[in-house]
C-alpha cells in the first residue's frame, strides 16, 4: 500500500491526540506564586566542560554564559547591549575601542581589568592552549590594553561584526591570574568568572550546583541557588515539570507543549529560533545540480501543513535564507510558495527522468527531522519525484559533513551566532564553508564585499540581491523557522533567548512572589 | 582431587586472556566507528585545526603503534584521558561506578528476595490461582520493554500517585522506581526458573522417600527441595546480576541515573575511545569476578562440583 502524505499526517495527528489523552494532571493547589529560593532547571543533555574556551556544545554554553560574562551581551530582543564593556566605537575602519566596566570582581575576588580581556581573547587562538574556539576571532590582528579600563582591538580588515562576535562563544572573559596560576585542568574543574552565578559543585550526569553572585554588576539574581539537572528523555523531563520537581525545562518538543500548556500549574515560553531548519543540498550531484529541479522540490513542499501538523503551529514558514530577527531580514518578502502543479511543470521543463533523490535524515539531530523527512518525501512523491529516505547516525552525519559526501539532502539548523547573514548563509554557503556545494559568481562577489564593509546600507542591498540569487538556485531546501520552547512553572517569569543562549539575568528572570 | 592453587591460577590465566581479548575488540571496534575529532570541534573548523587536534590526541599515529601504547598503558592501569571530559578516563568511570552499583545491587536484591519465594510458592501451589497470577505477572515483567515499564511507573507511581520522585539520584525514594524497572526482568526470570527447578525436584524419588518417612512438609522444602534446586537458581541469579550491573542503559536513561551504562552509550556517540575502553574493561572485570564467585559457590552447594 502506498502511504500518502495525508495518511501520514493524519497518523501523526492521531498520535498527538493519544499523547494528550494519556496525560496525568496533578490535581494539587494552583501555585501561581512561590517563596522558592532555589531554581531548578533540567536540560536534555549533561554538561561536559566548564572552561568556556573548550566547548561549543549548547548543554555547556548555557551555563558558561552564566558563570562568565562577555564584553558585549545579546539580549532576548536580539540586540547587542553592554556586558563587561560599557561602550565601544570604531575608529579608522579597523580599530575598535572598548571602554570596560569599572569595579567588577571575579568570583575569587580578583578585580577585572583590560589585561583579563586581552588574555581571554588571545587565549582562544593561542596554539599552545588548544581551545575549541580557535576560529572565532580570526579577524583580529592584535589587541592592546593601554590602561585597565580600555581595550583596543585591531582587525586585519574592516570587521563590522566584531562586537557581535564578542557576544557569543569564545568571547567569555576568564581571569588571567587564576587561570595562569591554577592551570587549565583546575580552571575547568573549578571555573571562576564574573557572571551572576558562582560555581559550587558538579556531579557528572547528575547535577550542577551554582549560587547567586551577590555582587553581580547587573544585580543579584532572584534565587540563592541554581540546580541544573540532565534528564535526557523527553517524557521523564516533562513529567518532572508537571509534578513540580523542576522549575524550567529546556528542549520542549511541540507534541509535548500541549500537555504542558494544558496543565494548570505550568506554561510554555518560546523564542523564535535565530536560524532556520533546512535540508542541505549537494548541488554537485545530478539531478540536484539543476536549479529547475530544486525550484520544483521547493514548490512541492507544503510548509504550512508541516508547521500545523508536525509542529502544532510552533514555527513559521520562512521567506528566504535570512532568518526573521536577523540583520537585513526583508519583511516584504512573501513566505516560500507551495504549488504542486507548478512543481510538476518545472520538473518536466528540467527534463527530470525519475533519477533517485536521497534524503539522509538523522533522528532528533534537529527536532522532528525524521517526521519532516517522511512528510517531505511523501509530498515529493506526489509530484512524481523518485525520493528515498535513509536514516543516518549523528556521528556519521558529522563525518559526511566534514568529507562533503552527502548523497543528496540532509538536515541542518543553520544559525548566525552574530544575528547577521554573514554569520549564517555566507559563513556556511560561502567558498570553503561547510555547506559549500554550489557556486555563483555574483553571490560570491556580493558575499565577500558585504563581509568587509562597515556600510550597513551597502550590506543590506548586497544581501537582498544574494537572496534573489539564492531563491533561483536553492543551495538549501529551507523548511521552517521553529520556536525553541521551554516548559515553566507558572510562578517563573522567564524570557528565553533566540540563539540557545540561556542567560539568567535580572532583565529576563524572576520568581513571581506572593 | 585437584588442589586449590592450580585451580585458582588456571582461572586467573583465563581471566587475563578474556580481559586482553575484550580490550582488543573494543580498541578495534572503536577505531572502526570513525574519527572523534570532528565531533569535538565546531563544524566549520578548518582542516589544519582538525589535523592539529588529531596530532594532540595521538590519533595521527599508525594503528599498531596506538595499540601498543594502549596495551602498555592498560597494564599500568592508565586508560588515557577522556576526549570529552578532558580528565583521566578512569576517574570519569569511577565517578559513575557508585551509582551503577547502588542501582544494580538494589535491583538485584529486590529481584532475588521477591522472586525466589514467589517461584517456590508457585511450585508448591501449582495450578492454583496464586500460581497463575504470579506467573502471569512474571510473564509481563519478562516481556514488557524496560523503556515502557519505566515511563509507566513514572506516570502512575510518581505523577499520579505522588509516591516517588520522577527521576534523578538522591535518597532511597529516588531508588525505588529505577530499581523496580531494572529488576523487573531479572525478577521474572528468576521466579519462573525457580518454579520449574523446584517442580523438577519435587518429582524426584528422594522427595517421595522423605515424605514417606514422615518428614514435615516444611522440612522437605527447606532441606531437600531448595538445596537440590539451588544450582540452576544460583546460575541464573548470577547471570542476571552481571546483566544488572552492566546492562542498565535504558533504565539509567529513563530515570537520568548517572551510571556507567549511560556513560558508555554517550561515550560511544562522542567517540570517546578512552572512556568506552575503560568502561568495558571494568564491566568485564565485574563479570569475571561474579563468575568466579559463582564457581566457588557451586563447590559449597554441590560436593560433586568440588572434584571437577
Amino acid at each position: 500500500m502506498e502511504v500518502t502524505r495525508r495518511d501520514l499526517l493524519k497518523g501523526a495527528a492521531a498520535l498527538g491526540a493519544a499523547g494528550a489523552l494519556s496525560q496525568a494532571l496533578p490535581g494539587s493547589a494552583q501555585a501561581q506564586t512561590t517563596q522558592k529560593k532555589e531554581l531548578v532547571v533540567a536540560q536534555g543533555g549533561d554538561i561536559s566542560k566548564f572552561d568556556p574556551h573548550y566547548s561549543t556544545s549548547s548543554n555547556d554554553i548555557r551555563w558558561s554564559f552564566n558563570i562568565f560574562d562577555n564584553l558585549t551581551s545579546r539580549h532576548p530582543d536580539g540586540k547587542l547591549y553592554p556586558g563587561l564593556a560599557t561602550e565601544w566605537k570604531l575608529q579608522d575602519q579597523t580599530q575598535w575601542i572598548f571602554k570596560l566596566r569599572q569595579g567588577v570582581k571575579f568570583h575569587n575576588g580578583d578585580p577585572f581589568t583590560s589585561a583579563d580581556a586581552k588574555y581571554s581573547l588571545e587565549r582562544t587562538y593561542d596554539p599552545n592552549v588548544k581551545t575549541m574556539v580557535a576560529t572565532v576571532f580570526t579577524t583580529i590582528d592584535r589587541i592592546e590594553a593601554p590602561d585597565p579600563t580600555t581595550l583596543v582591538i585591531h582587525t586585519k580588515k574592516p570587521d563590522p561584526l566584531l562586537p557581535a562576535r564578542l557576544a557569543f562563544y569564545g568571547g567569555q572573559i576568564v581571569p588571567k591570574k587564576y587561570v595562569e596560576a591554577s592551570g587549565n585542568d583546575t580552571f575547568n574543574a573549578k571555573p571562576v568568572g564574573t557572571g551572576p552565578v558562582r560555581f559550587v559543585s558538579w556531579v557528572k550526569d547528575d547535577k550542577l550546583t551554582v549560587e547567586a553572585n551577590p555582587d553581580y554588576f547587573g544585580g543579584r539574581p532572584d534565587f540563592d541557588r541554581l540546580i541544573v539537572r540532565a534528564i535526557p528523555e523527553t517524557a521523564p523531563r516533562v513529567a518532572a515539570l508537571l509534578k513540580g520537581e523542576i522549575d524550567i525545562i529546556t528542549q520542549l518538543p511541540p507534541d509535548q507543549g500541549e500537555r504542558v500548556a494544558a496543565n494548570s500549574t505550568t506554561r510554555v515560553a518560546g523564542a523564535l529560533y535565530a536560524g532556520l531548519y533546512v535540508l542541505g543540498v549537494n548541488s554537485k550531484r545530478p539531478p540536484l545540480d539543476n536549479p529547475l529541479v530544486k525550484q520544483a522540490l521547493s514548490l512541492a513542499i507544503d510548509r504550512e501543513l508541516i508547521v500545523k501538523e508536525l509542529w502544532k503551529g510552533r514555527g513559521i514558514v520562512p521567506s528566504g535564507p535570512i532568518a526573521k530577527g536577523d540583520n537585513h531580514f526583508d519583511p516584504k518578502l512573501p513566505p516560500l510558495a507551495y504549488n504542486p502543479k507548478e512543481a510538476r511543470e518545472r520538473l518536466k521543463k528540467a527534463g527530470y527522468k525519475g533519477e533517485e533523490i536521497f534524503i539522509e535524515t538523522t533522528v532528533a539531530y534537529v527536532s522532528q527531522d525524521k517526521a519532516m523527512s517522511e512528510a517531505i518525501a511523501a509530498m515529493w512523491k506526489d509530484v512524481g519525484v523518485n525520493v528515498k529516505v535513509e536514516v543516518i547516525e549523528y556521528s556519521v552525519r558529522a563525518q559526511k559533513n566534514r568529507e562533503k559526501s552527502f548523497k543528496g539532502l540532509w538536515w541542518a539548523d543553520p544559525t548566525s551566532t552574530l544575528g547577521d547573514p554573514d554569520g549564517m548563509m555566507w559563513r556556511l554557503l560561502g567558498p570553503g564553508g561547510i555547506m559549500d556545494y554550489w557556486r555563483d559568481p555574483k553571490f560570491d562577489e556580493l558575499g565577500n564585499a558585504a563581509r568587509f564593509s562597515v556600510d550597513e546600507k551597502f550590506r543590506g542591498e548586497a544581501y537582498r540581491e544574494m537572496t534573489r540569487v539564492f531563491l533561483e538556485n536553492f543551495p538549501w531546501m529551507i523548511v521552517i523557522q521553529p520556536y525553541e520552547d521551554y516548559g515553566l512553572q507558572k510562578y517563573v517569569e522567564f524570557t528565553p533567548n533566540p540563539n540557545q543562549q540561556f542567560e539568567i539575568r535580572r532583565f529576563n528572570f524572576k520568581f513571581r512572589r506572593a | 582431587m585437584r588442589g586449590l592453587l592450580p585451580f585458582l591460577s588456571q582461572r586467573l590465566l583465563r581471566a587475563l586472556i578474556a580481559l586482553w581479548l575484550v580490550s582488543t575488540v573494543v580498541f578495534v571496534v572503536m577505531r572502526l566507528s570513525g574519527d572523534p575529532v570532528p565531533l569535538l570541534l565546531p563544524p566549520d573548523a578548518p582542516t589544519s585545526e582538525i589535523m592539529r587536534v588529531r596530532k594532540d590526541l595521538g590519533l595521527d599515529r599508525p594503528l599498531p603503534v596506538q595499540y601498543a601504547v594502549f596495551l602498555k598503558n592498560i597494564v599500568r592501569g592508565d586508560f588515557g584521558r577522556s576526549l570529552h571530559f578532558r580528565e583521566p578516563a578512569f576517574s570519569v568511570v569511577r565517578g559513575y561506578l557508585g551509582a551503577t552499583l547502588e542501582l544494580g545491587l538494589t535491583a538485584f536484591f529486590f529481584a532475588a528476595l521477591v522472586a525466589v519465594p514467589v517461584g517456590l510458592l508457585s511450585a508448591m501451589k501449582r495450578n492454583t490461582l496464586l500460581d497463575q497470577a504470579a506467573m502471569g505477572v512474571a510473564l509481563i515483567g519478562q516481556s514488557a520493554p524496560t523503556f515502557f515499564l519505566g515511563i509507566l511507573f513514572i506516570l502512575l507511581l510518581s505523577l499520579k500517585a505522588d509516591l516517588f520522585p520522577t527521576s534523578g539520584r538522591g535518597d532511597w525514594k529516588n531508588l525505588v522506581l529505577p530499581a523496580m524497572t531494572l529488576g523487573a526482568f531479572a525478577m521474572a526470570s528468576i521466579a519462573r526458573l525457580t518454579r520449574s527447578a523446584v517442580l523438577e525436584v519435587l518429582r524426584a524419588d528422594y522427595i517421595r522417600t522423605a515424605r514417606a518417612k514422615g518428614l514435615g512438609e516444611a522440612m522437605v522444602v527447606a532441606k531437600h527441595t531448595l538445596r537440590n534446586a539451588a544450582i540452576p537458581i544460583v546460575t541464573i541469579t548470577a547471570l542476571q546480576f552481571g546483566t544488572l550491573l552492566g546492562g542498565a542503559v535504558v533504565t539509567e536513561t529513563v530515570f537520568s541515573w548517572p551510571g556507567i551504562g549511560r556513560l558508555a552509550v554517550q561515550s560511544i556517540y562522542n567517540r570517546d575511545y578512552p572512556v568506552v575502553q575503560c568502561t568495558v574493561f571494568i564491566a568485564a572485570v565485574m563479570f569475571i569476578v561474579i563468575n568466579f564467585a559463582v564457581d566457588l559457590l557451586y563447590g559449597v552447594l554441590d560436593p560433586r562440583a568440588r572434584t571437577g
